[in-house]
């Protein structure tokens, strides 16, 4: 068993103003995640350090936290992999409830304006079939889990929360890309704006913090490209 | 008596002005969108030759004494340096978003055309 040294940003909001740091030491050994040492703390040793988990298999996409500034999944980092003191703080850019818990509700009305479901004016009963290419289109956008890490990660979502953010724009490209879905148009209004896909500058830092290796930053310039058409080809429409 | 609302007291942190120094993957960015710097400098530079070339002799000559000057060659030499590192990073983005062939086919065919666009201008120039 090693020693680690962890300073944990906390907020109680029934006490503090702004934040402040508070060390811990935690024993671990090389297979330790940062939410193991988190729960192992809020077990033995503060049973006030309130925290957001619950698979603990990067699957459900809730215990995201800035491990040394840089946005990740508690349960995929590993303590064996930093030296020295490791500072965990809630995800950046959202507004911090307590302790590492940050309030997800601007990321949520964001994905929900996209219209991420399928649209479809057909009226038949019958299943609507894709084959294995149309699918190829837009599987790699679809495994998203909802993490927010790519916000935390992005500075112009930090600069101007309106912007429509890396995992929205994906998910809008996942059903845009999508063979059964004729939601496009509706969903162009939203990607077109300054808070669309053209908010982005491409820093690229989402796809390097995405979990799920979902390359974001590809698919929000891919936006553009369609945004780009989009314009072009209302030129021509009467 | 305090409701679920009313208990809520949100913290919102700010963006640092200095936010682009504190990740190397941020600096890298910034580094990247600073290419335009030097390359102003160069644009500067084209547009005088051009007025000098259409204005008279004299003034060419002198545009021609200008570039000659170290600080001026520096400064260019950086702005084709800043040109290069930035067509690097545009050509290894540039597959990601429009994914047409494995990316580094496509990164490959990005050099060789830039190559052969400088060939042709050095041709035409009569640089042999």
């Amino acid at each position: 068993m090693t020693e680690y040294q962890l300073r944990i940003q906390r907020y109680d909001p029934e006490q503090d103003d702004t934040p402040r740091l508070q060390r811990y030491t935690v024993s671990g050994d090389h297979t330790t995640s940062v939410l193991d040492a988190l729960l192992s703390l809020q077990q033995q040793q503060d049973p006030t350090l309130a925290l957001r988990w619950s698979c603990r298999m990067a699957i459900c996409g809730s215990c995201g936290v800035m491990v040394n500034g840089i946005p990740k999944l508690g349960c995929k980092t590993f303590l064996r992999d930093y030296n020295g003191v490791i500072d965990i703080a809630p995800l950046a850019h959202f507004a911090v409830e307590k302790d590492l818990i940050v309030d997800m509700t601007p990321f949520l009305a964001h994905l929900s304006a996209i219209q991420p479901y399928l649209i479809n004016d057909k009226d038949d009963k019958a299943p609507h079939k894709q084959t294995p290419a149309q699918l190829a289109k837009y599987q790699q956008f679809s495994n998203c889990i909802n993490c927010g890490l790519c916000y935390a990660a992005c500075p112009q979502f930090g600069l101007n929360p309106e912007f429509l953010g890396p995992a929205a724009i994906t998910l809008a490209q996942r059903y845009n890309l999508d063979s059964r879905d004729n939601g496009k148009a509706s969903r162009m209004s939203q990607l077109n704006g300054n808070n669309g896909a053209w908010g982005c500058t491409f820093v690229g830092s989402c796809s390097e913090v995405c979990p799920k290796q979902l390359d974001p930053a590809a698919a929000v310039n891919q936006a553009k490209v369609e945004s780009a058409k989009d314009f072009i080809i209302n030129l021509f429409k009467i | 008596m305090s409701t679920p609302d009313n208990a809520r007291k949100p913290y919102h942190s700010r963006m640092t002005r200095d936010w682009w120094l504190q990740q190397r993957y941020y600096r890298l960015y910034m580094l990247r969108e600073a290419t335009v710097l030097p390359l102003l400098f160069f644009l500067g530079c084209l547009l005088y030759g051009l007025y000098s070339l259409q204005h008279s002799e004299m003034q060419w000559l002198s545009f021609a004494q200008f570039m000659q000057q170290g600080w001026v060659i520096a400064l260019n030499a950086l702005a084709l340096l800043a040109s290069l590192y930035h067509a690097k990073t545009f050509f290894a983005l540039f597959p990601r978003v429009m994914p047409l062939a494995p990316p580094l086919l496509m990164v490959a065919g990005q050099w060789l055309a830039s190559l052969a666009v400088i060939i042709t201008l050095l041709w035409l120039a009569g640089v042999s």
